[in-house]
């Protein structure tokens, strides 16, 4: 049965895609079925035509993966970390930041924070296969932007003095907050 | 072919963003229109269509928008205003490529060895 065999493509494809790339890919597979037909192939044959156009449920799964936003947007996010963060290691160093009054227990929320930060966003970013690590990059990169906004107020509140290194972190922060503001939404539009 | 694959591949924006210049298709109808165009030379697995489309919706250079048609979701491709910016600029671009390429193949004498 031609509606078996597309139904079973497509139930494929659902359990490794989010639902409208699945119902997109749908609308194409009947359309490809239709101009197969209009050729003079019979249904089975159009059928069978169309999911190899499309090719193996895996493979596209992977393409489309290769290709999500989440991706690109965790990959940014990711490489503005060694930048950001060094800025900010000179600008507390320079600013004697172990002396600020910051609670220890604050200070290990904040690197645990961090720490899962970073895993969310490189599980994003090298995802091959896996369509849903990709969407790891909308906690992540929210965490991110989050991690920065903290760094900020506790820098004003707490430093003696805005010195010209801290105002740099601050601004690198700041414009990784942008970032994140111009490209986590279009993986939560996804 | 497997050349002409390769190559095909590194243009594959540029060809899809020309599809859509006359206005919006979906995803299947973008694939047709490449076939049609070329004289049914490229033939790009669809498999590789639809997720370029995405990705290019998410680097803002084409929208995607749903309809109903026939029952079913569709879903359809149109350029943004950066999406025919881009293709403005690859169009000249590969125009003083070609013609540079032209010109030296035409210069250099052919000769059967």
């Amino acid at each position: 049965m031609p509606g078996d065999l597309i139904s079973t493509y497509l139930g494929e494809l659902s359990c490794r895609l989010p639902a409208d790339i699945t119902e997109e890919i749908a609308d194409g597979l009947v359309e490809a079925c239709e101009q197969h037909r209009a050729r003079g192939l019979s249904e089975d044959d159009a059928a069978r035509a169309a999911i190899a156009e499309f090719g193996d449920p895996r493979q596209l799964a992977a393409e489309f993966t290769r290709h999500a936003a989440g991706r690109r947007t965790a990959r940014i996010m990711l490489a503005s970390g060694p930048a950001v963060g060094a800025c900010w290691g000179a600008a507390l160093i320079a600013s004697r930041a172990w002396t600020w009054p910051v609670p220890a227990g604050a200070k290990i929320a904040f690197g645990c924070l961090l720490l899962l930060v970073i895993g969310a966003l490189a599980s994003a970013a090298g995802s091959q296969r896996s369509y849903r690590l990709t969407r790891l990059a909308v906690p992540g990169g929210i965490g991110l932007i989050m991690l920065d906004l903290t760094m900020i107020t506790t820098a004003l509140l707490a430093a003696p003095a805005v010195t010209r290194v801290l105002a740099i972190a601050i601004s690198a922060s700041l414009t990784r907050v942008g970032l994140g503001a111009r490209f986590v939404p279009r993986v939560i539009a996804r | 072919m497997k050349r002409e694959a390769q190559v095909l591949k590194g243009h594959l924006d540029t060809l899809l963003l020309a599809t859509l210049a006359a206005g919006p298709r979906h995803g299947y109808a973008v694939k047709e229109a490449l076939r049609q165009a070329s004289g049914t030379r490229f033939d790009l697995p669809t498999g590789t269509i639809y997720p370029a489309l995405r990705r290019l919706e998410s680097a803002g250079l084409v929208d995607g928008s749903w309809s109903v048609v026939g029952g079913r979701r569709r879903r359809t491709y149109a350029l943004t205003g950066a999406g025919r910016r881009r293709l403005s600029g690859d169009r000249t671009a590969w125009r003083d490529f070609a013609s540079t390429v032209t010109s030296i193949l035409d210069a250099v004498p052919c000769r059967a060895t």
